[in-house]
């Protein structure tokens, strides 16, 4: 194995395969953290993608340019799991010289696993942030929470920007993609769209994702609430979400 | 004691005692910066008073308050968004605020409507409409039409109808919706809307009316 120095990371984005996690780690080193590039982490504007992407996408991309050298190599998952815009990052990547392993979730894959945590009793800041931890270590730390009945639903993807969860009470339950990775079905659309009946739902996507088709159609369906957000939330999208969960 | 519906660029302030209401352009309440009211609600009004209502709870406050219907659908239609509330039973079956897509359209009809001298009390609607994605797309449209001959006050009707057919979509095609807002006094958009369905004005205070109810 080449000798790398020591703030030597594996970037990663989307659900890979565990299997490719983990034989990238065995190739790349088991003592570099995995690092999900999808977050947030305060990266500039590399400027590599256009002004109308996906917050999301533009964060893998600005964050892999960001850590440069640092980043060994990035596993992307690019897939049915993830996008097409996770695909073309993955393309662009690689010709910006990154070393990119492609990760494709077969449906064959699909695990079942309980959901401990969609279905808790805790902040939605902390449930997301604990399930999306399971796609680098699937076995969820005890204490488990208390699970409870919805009074609220969170349906979507993590947010560019969490605050947006903190409106939320602790007994909202998470549907949508981030319940299909707790689940280990990271590309199950059926699941993806599959909802309590009557719990006021908030259906939360970025601007310019796909997902906008799932989220307008599903808030139609069950008289949800829509909500789309470019880069950082603003006081009118915490004004809709508030409104909706005090009147719903 | 006033209370106060500080939108982006209109402000309506009422005195519940008295009950004047005072109509100021929200860059005239920008210059007053010890202006301070009970209750307020609008972009500009956090900051500015002891309690600070949600526009969309006192959207649909106001309206419990002035229609006396179990089911209806309210729309408030301002300068920078949209705010939609559905009442069944008189309970909120569904509720919408039309954000970043579709924002600044009110704002930009008014900038439009100044630009070229428009009265909106006479201008006749128009039976074409551009796409109005949002206020600076759908003045490029207006912009273009002018280019291709369109008269200004053609094209201008024709972005008001744009914004009027967004508004429909948005809440839902009902056959019959109440309005809030300055448009409520724009001729030509009442005469647009109701091309596709009735509609009854409520006025200005609408949110006014459901700030009343926190001073409760």
């Amino acid at each position: 194995m080449k000798k790398r120095p020591p703030d030597t990371v594996i970037g990663y984005y989307g659900f890979p395969r565990r299997k490719v996690l983990r034989e990238a780690r065995e190739e790349f080193g088991h003592s570099f953290p995995l690092v999900d590039l999808d977050v947030d982490r305060g990266a500039g504007d590399s400027g590599v993608l256009p002004a109308t992407t996906c917050r999301i996408i533009s964060n893998i991309v600005d964050n892999a340019v960001h850590l440069g050298s640092a980043l060994s190599a990035i596993v992307a998952a690019v897939g049915e799991d993830k996008c097409d815009r996770g695909r073309h990052a993955a393309f662009l990547l690689r010709n910006l010289g990154f070393t990119v392993i492609e990760s494709r979730f077969p449906e064959d894959e699909f695990e079942n696993r309980p959901l401990v945590f969609s279905r808790s009793r805790m902040p939605l800041r902390d449930k997301i942030n604990r399930i999306m931890a399971t796609i680098v270590d699937p076995a969820p730390q005890s204490p488990f929470p208390q699970t409870c009945e919805p009074t609220h639903g969170f349906w979507g993807v993590p947010p560019h920007d969490f605050r947006i969860l903190d409106l939320f009470p602790s007994t909202t339950h998470v549907y949508g993609w981030v319940r299909c990775v707790e689940a280990g079905r990271p590309g199950d659309v059926a699941l993806e769209c599959r909802l309590d009946e009557g719990v006021p739902t908030v259906f939360f996507t970025q601007s310019f994702c796909a997902k906008q088709d799932l989220a307008h159609y599903l808030a139609e369906k069950h008289r949800g609430l829509a909500v789309d957000c470019h880069r950082e939330i603003n006081d009118s999208i915490l004004a809709k979400v508030e409104a909706f969960l005090k009147l719903s | 004691m006033r209370i106060a519906d500080c939108g982006s660029t209109w402000t309506k302030i009422l005195d519940p005692g008295s009950g004047a209401i005072e109509i100021i352009t929200t860059k005239e309440l920008v210059r007053r910066p010890d202006e301070r009211f009970e209750v307020a609600t609008g972009h500009c009004g956090r900051g500015r008073c002891t309690t600070y209502r949600n526009e969309l709870i006192a959207l649909t406050e106001g309206g419990l308050a002035l229609v006396d219907e179990g089911d209806f659908s309210l729309v408030d239609v301002g300068g920078r968004d949209i705010k939609f509330v559905r009442l069944k039973g008189r309970k909120v079956e569904k509720l919408d605020w039309n954000l970043a897509c579709g924002s600044t359209t009110g704002a930009t009809l008014e900038l439009l409507g100044n630009y070229y001298d428009i009265d909106f009390s006479t201008l006749p609607p128009s039976d074409r409409w551009v796409n109005v994605t949002c206020g600076v797309f759908g003045m490029e449209r207006v912009l273009e039409q002018i280019s291709l001959g369109t008269s200004p006050e053609e094209s201008v009707a024709m972005f008001l109808h744009g914004l009027v057919r967004n508004v429909i979509v948005f809440i839902g095609r009902p056959g019959h919706f109440y309005l809030s807002g300055g448009f409520c006094e724009n001729r030509c958009f009442m005469r647009t809307a109701e091309r596709y369905c009735r509609v009854t004005p409520l006025g200005r205070t609408v949110l006014l009316e459901g700030l009343r109810k926190a001073l409760k």
